[in-house]
């Protein structure tokens, strides 16, 4: 009995390249739950980051052919949604952040376990708004989605030893927050 | 706001164990975790379904391209010499002392300008269609230049009442929730019904 296992990245790019439209689909589905959780945070609003993830991987698969690097895919990508966050955040000066994307209302059928995770998750929401959109960004490429300096750097087209220095600026200051929210 | 002791960033960058450090420390780094934890929850969004259908559709030409650009705002950045800056704000206050003529559309008697402005968030395109235009589709393109959602248009229209609709994403025909008037047309629809007053009295 043979095993078959997921497509690599590269072996779906040039599927994609070879004009395979519908493989695609692979990726958006490998990549868009970190990509949309990212511009989520980023963003504070589920609208507009799904619309900066959509228009980054529509943007994606048209540039595709100049991705030198598909083993390196998933920095690509979100180096592309990162720059859509930006661009986003410097049209609007202030967060979108509506009434539809506060955090949910506690359900009588939680447990309170669930309600007081609702409760955290929160908090650390609002404590993460309050973080420079510098701060916010290097906290979640860092901590949430999990990078290493190296890719973070590929990411933002920032120096690492830049990026560490952002990275400590921005525990410190939600270290802060955090307490005054306690 | 107060810096961290370094070996906070040391464990946390993976450098040392975080069960080397004292207590009060080890709570830093535990808090810092744990508030990256509770952030690395995935949204209940999907875009698979739209990024298909963009992509499927042919990619927009040069043409269009260039005729987007050129409607965009941009921010430009002009950085110029103190004896240049005297020169053009000289410049400046000889077109403002000197009269211009009124640019924009020239307007005949019996028209007006009739500006569009709708609300459709997610939408790809929306046009106006009414009794202008002969109800035809894409005539009057409407544009969302900032991604907002809010997609506008304006145009000469010749004084008096016409009935128009929105056509959004070139199949859903909607009133315009903003009218105020509407007149049912002979297909049982709520067509909006818009003013145009002469621009010259």
């Amino acid at each position: 009995m043979s095993i078959r296992s997921d497509p690599s990245d590269p072996e779906v790019v040039a599927r994609v390249l070879g004009g395979d439209q519908e493989a695609f689909g692979i990726l958006i589905r490998r990549y868009e739950p970190g990509l949309l959780r990212y511009a989520t945070r980023m963003l504070g609003s589920g609208d507009a980051a799904a619309d900066a993830v959509a228009e980054g991987l529509v943007r994606a698969y048209r540039h595709l052919a100049s991705c030198r690097e598909p083993a390196r895919l998933r920095t690509w990508l979100y180096r592309i949604v990162v720059n859509r966050c930006k661009s986003h955040l410097a049209r609007h000066a202030t967060r979108d952040v509506s009434l539809e994307e506060a955090p949910p209302m506690a359900d009588p059928a939680d447990t309170e376990a669930e309600v007081e995770r609702a409760e955290q998750v929160a908090l650390v929401e609002r404590a993460l708004e309050r973080l420079s959109p510098e701060k916010r960004e290097a906290f979640i490429l860092k901590h949430v989605e999990g990078m290493s300096y190296e890719e973070m750097a590929v990411v933002t087209g920032e120096r690492i030893p830049a990026l560490k220095m952002r990275v400590h600026r921005a525990r410190e200051a939600l270290l802060e927050a955090l307490e005054e929210y306690r | 706001m107060n810096p961290i002791d370094p070996r906070v960033h040391q464990a946390l960058d993976g450098e040392i164990s975080p069960d080397s450090l004292p207590p009060e420390l080890r709570r830093q780094v535990e808090r810092l975790e744990g508030a990256a934890a509770l952030l690395a929850r995935v949204p209940e969004l999907g875009v698979e379904r739209r990024v298909m259908a963009s992509i499927s559709r042919p990619a927009p030409t040069r043409v269009r391209r260039l005729t987007r650009w050129l409607v965009t705002p941009h921010s430009l950045v002009l950085r110029v010499r103190p004896l240049w800056s005297v020169a053009l704000a000289a410049v400046a206050v000889l077109f403002a002392i000197i009269p211009v003529r009124e640019t924009g559309p020239r307007l005949g008697q019996e028209e007006g300008i009739a500006q569009f402005v709708a609300r459709f968030p997610g939408a790809q395109s929306v046009a106006v269609v009414g009794s202008f235009n002969d109800w035809a589709e894409g005539s009057i393109p409407m544009e969302d230049q900032d991604h907002d959602g809010v997609w506008r248009a304006s145009v000469v229209l010749p004084a008096g009442t016409h009935e128009y609709m929105f056509v959004v994403d070139g199949e859903r025909w909607v009133a315009d929730p903003l009218a105020g008037r509407y007149v049912e047309d002979d297909f049982g629809r709520e067509n909006s019904l818009l003013i145009v007053r002469p621009a010259h009295r």
